[in-house]
């Protein structure tokens, strides 16, 4: 039973912290550009005016349009519940493993750009034909980087491979680690849509790709897609911080290691959510053809890492 | 009789009046009656006989061997493999078959239904008697059989010339890979009468390695064409598009498994293990189908040239699994063999079921819209609401989304492939990361297809008058493709229970050599081998359904205003079909990265005023995308065959006194050879 | 001990495959000069790792030479080339930049393949970096071949050489200090030699692009 309670606490503490995350991200970048910025909470903000407005829909739009924001936020809520943040989910009981949490993004991603292509809006098209290419392209990364972690553990299961680097800390500094790090990290970037693979915080035609599918959104709507990206966000980066920094992640289900890995989780996050924005004010976005490069660099970076730890036998 | 023999007569007996009854039959609806009849009653009587054969887990044998006792007789033996597609092509033939009834409807007064009827009913005669066959004479007999009654019903509609193209092509295939059939069986056959399929399997074990080898490459070339792996697909994506939709549901459905049916009979059954280069093939067929097939899948407008692609990328996938299966075979890792084949059996079933589903769908668009052109549709969500989602459970299925069945099976698949890293030999274990990323890619790759497939077709506004028009087809066509998506959605969230029944077939595959692993927990949970890593599409079913239910429960409480409005669109003013986003742009960002690939024809008018060149009168742009793989092989090939054609003509000299000639010289030598060899 | 040493002479051998991939990856010259420079220093800390588990001093002596010369020298001079042509308009290579990332790393893997049979016999704790040491030159080879800018396949050539030192130290912990000398005056004899070439090729062709070269055919 307590497992299951600290699998709810988990899911409702990354469902709670996911607009912070982005709140603090923002400001960061504002601050590093020599701005004031927003506060970090501000999202919350958002969030409460945004389910208050009317939501507008456009006469072209079907029932599609109005059950994707359902549907990518419980994707995201359900993969917050299989991936470890706070706890890492082991047990008889477990509903999925990597593939599985992919693959459920994978769907979320799937009704976002038929959601784009439903109002008929040339822009909605845009962005879903962009965004359908870009995850086509991280597919592989994904995969190779899974199979190098998977490898080393023995199977693709989070438990495992969480034991596994707990078990063998000099592991974490091999050169395979390293690779498969920076080839998730650069996934992370192209998945979430930051920079320098898309800009978040543009409306432009030429540098948009998950705003243009989400721009006919408004209102609760808004709100439910708005908020299930920045949950999104939070799991990659705390995936990329679990998988190859475990230390902290709470292992049993007692109180205390809760609250450690609670506290553990948020230190990592504010780490890795800072190096993003200070990444995001260094590079320029890329252009959508330079994007693939930028994506096989990552594919080469993992297949290098899978290589590593075949050199490592 | 016992009830085999009831359930096997009933089959051949149904399918046998259907053909001659429709043949025969009185007016063109009653033809369209009796043949979908005659369908279901063969059809009911070919499941009833593979669901006994897996209750009782016994195989079933019954010899004519007085019919054409000179190439060995008829013989039929069941097996559970054999049960297995045997079920598979009587399923999908019942919905296809209540499905033809109002499609061909609209081919009354154009086309004789009665010889469509003869010739379905034949056809489906013939991918039943393919699994139940037990000598090489029965084999060839139905597999020739269906061949032939699928060209006639690919020809139905003859009166274009794609069609009579295609019809060529597919004939030219088709034979080519009988061709290949005879010869492997002749070096697998000892003796002239000895050629059941025991027999087969018993003197395979005693055959010299070269000859094993020359056995399995003919068989992965023959089996291969009739699958439609790279590069003998050719002929799939012009014969499906070609033929009626529930013929194309059918031959992209359970045909080309037939080919899968065929590979594995000879591979694993008859040859048994074999060195690790077979399954490399394999492999490297299955990753140039997976990625070459989606990949055209991608550039394509023709709904359903776009379905024919994506099943030549579904089989790259199900041969991706054989030869993980047949690489760890090779190693002696029989158990994690076990999970590849067993991951490619369910991916089979599976792909059956959604493939079936969307050409059923593609079929209704078809005739309301009276257009296959993507470019032309639009729309259709509001004015075929059923179809249109019965359609998008079969495009999440094929992009292989949880938690539906293509999810399923593609996980085991990844998983087979992952167990590839236990090979003892690491230069042939660092193939599997390529593999898994190759599968990775295109499942990819098949979510954009089917994004596209789903998105033009069927949202936004409508491109065409045909598309504004359209309405909804008959409630039996809806009744069936409902059929097959809940069996879509079924298999998915039962894929535990679906994989341990497959298990049975696996064991029966390896007699007395391993156990399979176990690959399910309780029914409900997917095991990765020596599970560790799990998944459950059925939790992951529960959990996605109770978040939606909840989130949905706080919206409705909390009360929401909606209004609808033109679309915004950064502030546009007015909204028409021309601002839609088109088939042929969605795809460009991909074509583009894979140029290399595609090589498109690209051409580029401008006519200009007379007045000034900066004042353009019209553009013209055509970009074409022509497989390259047809110039580059096929094209030299014909050429070559129509040379040689041309030199042997002279024999034809026209001349009656040179023909006289040639008998008088042949009665000679033959003479003169019976006298020297005395 | 030694697994401490192993595992600093893989990070420093993967950096160095990594420098190249990043030739393949950026299109701008001064780039490609940073990422040699960076590769230089690499092997330089790599020799000096050598040299102070291994307790050769000569090494220390050659890690010192590579930083004076690959780490300084040859940089400089480069960048003088690269400034005095100015800036060269996109000239794409014969490869895009997807295929040639993919291509890099089945060459990786073909280089492993290689490797396997004398990571077998050797028993040095450096012998992971002989794979990484091979896929480098195969990478560098592959440079010089698909790049068309003439600076581009130098900087290639000299990957190349650091590739082979880089699989005479991890192989058999260096060679000895008169074939060492030797070879720094080889590379650097042939890299004035191109430099001549290159200085020639850009007043003749009024650009670095070695297509042109074509037409001094008949």
């Amino acid at each position: 039973m307590s497992r299951f309670l600290a699998l709810v606490v988990q899911t409702l503490v990354a469902v709670a912290l996911a607009p912070a995350l982005t709140g603090f991200i923002r400001w960061l970048k504002a601050r590093l550009q020599g701005r004031r910025g927003a506060p970090p909470w501000q999202p919350y903000f958002e969030i409460r005016k945004l389910f208050g407005k009317e939501a507008v829909v456009s006469h072209t739009a079907s029932w599609i349009f109005t059950a994707t924001p359902f549907v990518v936020f419980s994707t995201a809520v359900v993969v917050a519940s299989l991936v470890p943040l706070v706890v890492v989910p082991s047990g008889p009981f477990v509903a999925g493993d990597l593939f599985a949490a992919v693959y459920l993004l994978l769907l979320g991603t799937f009704f976002l750009a038929l959601a784009g292509l439903d109002t008929g809006s040339p822009f909605g098209g845009m962005g879903a034909s962009r965004e359908m290419t870009v995850v086509a392209l991280t597919e592989p990364t994904v995969a190779l980087s899974i199979v190098a972690l998977a490898l080393n553990a023995g199977s693709t299961s989070f438990s495992q491979i969480v034991a596994h680097t707990l078990a063998e800390p000099s592991a974490a500094l091999g050169s395979e680690h390293l690779l498969a790090f920076a080839a998730l990290f650069i996934v992370t970037l192209a998945e979430t849509g930051r920079l320098p693979v898309d800009n978040p915080s543009t409306h432009l035609e030429l540098t948009m790709i998950h705003e243009a599918m989400v721009l006919e959104y408004s209102g609760p709507y808004l709100a439910l897609v708005e908020w299930g990206a920045a949950l999104k966000l939070l799991i990659f980066l705390a995936l990329a911080a679990n998988l190859f920094v475990p230390w902290g992640i709470a292992l049993s289900f007692s109180p205390v290691a809760l609250l450690i890995g609670l506290v553990s989780l948020i230190v990592k996050l504010a780490v890795l959510s800072a190096a993003v924005a200070v990444l995001e004010t260094r590079v320029a976005k890329l252009r959508l053809f330079r994007v693939p490069e930028l994506l096989s660099a990552s594919f080469v970076l993992a297949l290098l890492a899978v290589m590593s730890t075949f050199l490592a036998r | 009789m016992n009830a085999m023999g009831v359930a096997l007569s009933v089959m051949v007996a149904g399918y046998a009046a259907g053909a001659c009854l429709a043949a025969l039959a009185p007016s063109p609806r009653a033809a369209r009656l009796i043949t979908a009849l005659g369908a279901l009653v063969g059809g009911s009587g070919g499941l009833a006989a593979a669901i006994i054969v897996f209750a009782t887990r016994s195989p079933y044998d019954v010899a004519f061997p007085n019919l054409v006792a000179a190439a060995g007789g008829v013989v039929l033996r069941l097996d559970l493999l054999g049960a297995l597609f045997l079920a598979l092509v009587a399923a999908i033939s019942l919905p296809a078959a209540v499905y033809g009834i109002t499609y061909t409807a609209a081919y009354e007064g154009r086309r004789s239904l009665r010889v469509f009827g003869l010739m379905f009913n034949g056809f489906l005669l013939g991918m039943c008697l393919v699994p139940c066959a037990g000598n090489v004479f029965t084999f060839l007999l139905a597999w020739e059989f269906m061949a032939v009654t699928s060209y006639f019903l690919v020809m139905t509609e003859s009166d274009h010339p794609e069609t009579r193209h295609a019809g060529l092509w597919y004939a030219a295939m088709t034979h080519f890979g009988f061709v290949l059939l005879v010869p492997m069986f002749l070096l697998m056959a000892p003796g002239a009468d000895q050629t059941s399929f025991a027999d087969l399997r018993a003197g395979a074990a005693l055959l010299p390695a070269a000859v094993r080898s020359g056995v399995f490459v003919l068989a992965l070339v023959a089996f291969g064409s009739k699958a439609g792996i790279v590069p003998l697909h050719v002929w799939l994506p012009r014969a499906h598009p070609a033929a009626p939709a529930h013929v194309s549901a059918l031959m992209s459905g359970v045909m080309i498994k037939l080919g899968v049916y065929g590979l594995l009979r000879v591979a694993v059954d008859f040859l048994g293990t074999g060195p690790a280069w077979w399954g490399g093939l394999v492999l490297l067929a299955g990753s140039l189908s997976a990625l070459g097939g989606v990949l055209y899948a991608l550039a394509e407008n023709d709904l359903k040239r776009l379905l024919a692609y994506s099943s030549v990328e579904n089989i790259g996938i199900i041969f991706l699994g054989i030869g993980a299966g047949l690489v760890l075979e090779s190693y002696g890792l029989h158990a994690l063999a076990l999970v590849g084949f067993g991951a490619a059996l369910l991916h089979s079933v599976n792909h059956a079921c959604f493939k079936a589903l969307l050409f059923l769908a593609t079929g209704n668009v078809d005739h309301q819209a009276h257009t296959r052109n993507m470019e032309q549709m639009g729309g259709l969500i509001k004015r075929m609401p059923q179809t249109a989602t019965l359609f998008l459970i079969g495009s999440a299925a094929a992009a292989a989304l949880p938690p539906l069945n293509g999810f399923a099976s593609e996980w085991m698949v990844f998983q087979a492939l992952l167990s590839g890293a236990q090979i003892p030999r690491p230069e042939v274990a660092i193939g599997t990361p390529l593999a898994v990323g190759v599968l990775a890619l295109t499942s990819g790759l098949a979510a954009a297809c089917f994004v596209k497939a789903f998105g033009i077709s069927f949202l936004a506004m409508p491109r065409s008058e045909g598309a504004a028009h359209a309405t909804e087809s008959h409630w039996s066509t809806r009744a069936v493709m409902g059929v097959l998506a809940a069996g879509c959605v079924l298999l998915g969230l039962a894929a535990p229970r679906a994989l341990g029944g497959l298990s049975r077939v696996l064991v029966s595959l390896s007699p007395g050599k391993s156990i399979a692993p176990a690959q399910t927990r309780a029914g409900v949970w997917l095991l990765s081998p020596h599970g560790i890593a799990q998944v459950s599409p059925l939790l992951i079913a529960a959990l996605l359904t109770s978040v939606i239910v909840v989130v949905a429960a706080v919206m409705r409480v909390r009360g929401l205003e909606l209004r609808h409005a033109d679309t915004w669109g950064c502030g546009r003013i007015r909204q028409t079909p021309r601002m839609e986003y088109t088939s042929s742009a969605f795809a460009e960002p991909l074509r583009r990265i894979f140029s290399e690939l595609y090589r498109p024809a690209e051409d580029l008018s401008v006519s200009v005023h007379a007045e000034s060149p900066y004042f353009v009168r019209s553009i013209t742009y055509t970009s074409q995308v022509v497989p390259w793989i047809e110039t580059a092989f096929y094209d030299p090939v014909i050429r070559g065959t129509r040379a040689l054609a041309t030199h042997v003509r002279r024999l034809q000299a026209g001349s009656v006194h040179v023909y006289l000639l040639y008998i008088t010289g042949a009665l000679v030598v033959a003479l003169a050879a019976a006298w020297w060899f005395e | 001990m030694n697994a401490l040493f192993s595992q600093l002479v893989m990070l420093g051998s993967s950096g160095m495959l990594l420098t190249a991939l990043i030739v393949l990856w950026r299109k701008s010259v001064p780039s490609y000069i940073s990422a040699y420079r960076w590769q230089a220093w690499l092997l330089a800390a790599v020799t000096a790792t050598v040299a102070y588990f291994a307790g050769d001093r000569q090494l220390f002596a050659v890690a010192a030479a590579l930083v004076a010369l690959k780490g300084f020298a040859i940089p400089a001079l480069l960048r003088t080339m690269q400034q005095r042509f100015g800036a060269q308009p996109q000239i794409k290579p014969y490869v895009n930049t997807e295929t040639s990332l993919c291509v890099a790393g089945l060459l990786v893997m073909f280089a492993y393949v290689l490797a396997r049979p004398w990571m077998a016999v050797t028993h040095l704790p450096t012998r992971g970096g002989l794979p990484l040491a091979m896929a480098l030159l195969f990478v560098s080879l592959f440079i010089i071949v698909s790049r068309r800018k003439a600076i581009t396949q130098v900087i290639g050539f000299l990957m190349l050489e650091n590739a082979i030192a880089l699989l005479a130290v991890v192989g058999t912990y260096g060679v000895p200090l008169l074939v060492e000398v030797g070879v720094f005056l080889d590379a650097l004899m042939g890299f004035l030699v191109m430099q001549i070439f290159v200085y020639h090729i850009h007043e003749t062709f009024d650009t670095i692009d070695v297509e042109q070269l074509t037409h001094l055919r008949h």
